[in-house]
């Protein structure tokens, strides 16, 4: 609970920089390993070039991509449509969970329903949703939504749920009244889970975006990435296919920073 | 030196206060008639054995239980619900984590409407008073448990509340750190004379702090008896405890509680 006061005399730094030496080294080690195996392996023969093109060709197509203004186009595109369903999905999602915590009467309403949706693989939608609204935006946000919402208010649930009965009494005692205890207490209190809810579903998400555009085609980067493969373009394939991981990754990353700067009361892991 | 004020009205009133759980497995009946009297100023101490609803029934004078039966007033009136003249401390360090120290004193003017600028200076002086200052930006995670609990106490003198309900706010802190805030309690209530309720299992915090000790029974509860402190104030923590007085009302204390644990005091 309380600060480690010493951390800061230089034998403890010392000894602490020689014991995180292997925490930096090793992960650089099997990421430059993984990378001269994917460099390595196609030059000398271990597989085909045609399947998988060495590390520096696809970086050398990646970069020509980056080029591409039509690249540009379909990338907005399917961000702008997974901002909105992401979005929504909050909108709905957190006081939806959050409510479902506090009062239990809505929670058994609701609770059923997440039970069942949850284990559908909301890929499986995707067709259904397109024979509703057609293969506009539409389907293609409802999906996002779908793909993510029930983590969302899942997470939200257990945060309101498990909220310290006496943290509310204490605002309770200080003059806050029912609805100003759900916006001063509840939420905030709920606010770590519902955090790693959204990060749960950021990554859902973006998974169903791309397996909608893979199935719908037509627009968005998932549909430009196949137009690749029909043309038997691998690298093309390749070069997206490393972009987008390095996209989930960097989502993943600058939101994690972002909680750290922005919420630095935070405890523990999101 | 404490005034003998028999005319003065009771500050708080219970009335065969008692208290049923509703569970699956039954009705459970954790208080079985509680009377007590606190009159304005009065340091009065709640002992028991542990699970006897001492902490439920501060928590039914706090308005954030309701009691089953019997009748609470406070100043004559029926308790509701919680209310900012009756300020609470609990065991457990409850501040806002997402909120720095400061934000944690002034919480309760925020609701109350005082503007920014006046809550800044009030929360500063509480702040300074509880021996925080240079420690406004710090949140809940970089304290230390003594040092929660000075900013819980802040937090609810700031407000001015007449009642202090404090629930073994000094239980889960070290044994030095104890002392030292027992004694900045009791500065703090000497000064604002304030009629506090306190909740503890240790019996040498209730003979230094308290003007009476209400030892409970255990479960259901009941007041087993009302023993009178009447050593001198101001009292100093060391001194006390070497004299005779002091020494009777310990063992009174104890041997009730001692029999309450055992169970024996039941059928009294």
């Amino acid at each position: 609970m309380a600060q480690a006061p010493d951390a800061g005399t230089p034998a403890r730094l010392g000894s602490r920089l020689a014991a995180s030496a292997p925490a930096l080294v090793l992960p650089i080690l099997s990421v430059a390993i993984l990378l001269g195996l994917w460099q390595v392996a196609p030059r000398a023969g271990w597989v085909r070039a045609t399947s998988i093109p060495p590390f520096s060709e696809v970086m050398t197509q990646v970069w020509a991509l980056l080029g591409e203004p039509e690249f540009w186009t379909n990338l907005a595109g399917s961000a702008q449509r997974w901002a909105i369903g992401f979005a929504l999905a909050i909108i709905v999602g957190v006081p939806l969970g959050t409510m479902m915590g506090r009062w239990r009467p809505l929670y058994r309403l609701v609770d059923p329903l997440l039970v069942v949706g949850y284990p559908v693989p909301k890929a499986a939608l995707i067709l259904l949703f397109v024979l509703w609204w057609g293969a506009g935006n539409a389907s293609r946000i409802v999906i996002i939504v779908a793909g993510c919402l029930i983590p969302i208010v899942i997470s939200s649930y257990h945060g309101a749920h498990g909220i310290e009965p006496r943290l509310l009494w204490s605002a309770r005692g200080l003059g806050t009244g029912r609805v100003g205890s759900w916006f001063r207490v509840v939420l905030p209190a709920a606010l770590p889970q519902i955090l790693s809810g959204l990060r749960l579903g950021i990554a859902i998400s973006i998974f169903t975006l791309l397996a909608s555009e893979l199935l719908i085609r037509g627009i968005g980067i998932g549909s430009f990435m196949f137009t690749a493969l029909d043309n038997g373009q691998t690298l093309v394939v390749f070069a997206m296919a490393t972009i987008l991981a390095v996209i989930g990754f960097a989502l993943d990353f600058l939101y994690m920073r972002a909680v750290r700067r922005w919420l630095p009361w935070l405890e523990g892991d999101v | 030196m404490t005034e003998e004020r028999p005319a003065a009205p009771p500050k708080i009133e219970a009335r065969g206060v008692c208290k049923v759980f509703e569970s699956p497995r039954g009705r459970v009946r954790a208080i079985d008639g509680i009377d007590l009297v606190a009159r304005p100023g009065e340091f009065i101490s709640i002992v028991g054995p542990s699970g006897c609803g001492k902490s439920t029934f501060l928590y039914i004078v706090g308005g954030f239980v309701e009691a089953s039966g019997g009748t609470l007033t406070v100043d004559g009136a029926p308790v509701q619900r919680p209310d900012p003249s009756r300020g609470i401390v609990f065991q457990e360090f409850v501040l806002f984590p997402w909120k720095t120290v400061l934000g944690n004193v002034m919480y309760g003017l925020a609701e109350r409407g005082v503007p920014r600028r006046e809550r800044r200076e009030q929360a500063q002086a509480y702040i300074d008073m509880v021996h925080l200052s240079g420690f406004e930006k710090h949140y809940p995670k970089e304290l230390s448990g003594g040092m929660k609990q000075r900013v819980a106490l802040a937090r609810t003198l700031i407000m001015d509340p007449d009642i202090l309900l404090m629930d073994e706010p000094f239980g889960a802190i070290d044994a030095q750190t104890r002392v030292v805030l027992q004694t900045e309690l009791l500065q703090i209530w000497e000064r604002t004379k304030k009629t506090v309720l306190f909740v503890t299992h240790s019996v040498e915090e209730a003979l230094y702090l308290s003007d009476r000790i209400y030892v409970l029974s255990g479960r259901p509860s009941r007041v087993r008896e009302v023993i009178d402190v009447d050593l001198p104030r101001p009292r100093d923590s060391e001194a006390i405890v070497g004299t005779p007085r002091y020494g009777e009302l310990h063992r009174r204390v104890w041997s009730l509680l001692q029999a309450e644990q055992r169970g024996d005091g039941a059928s009294s």
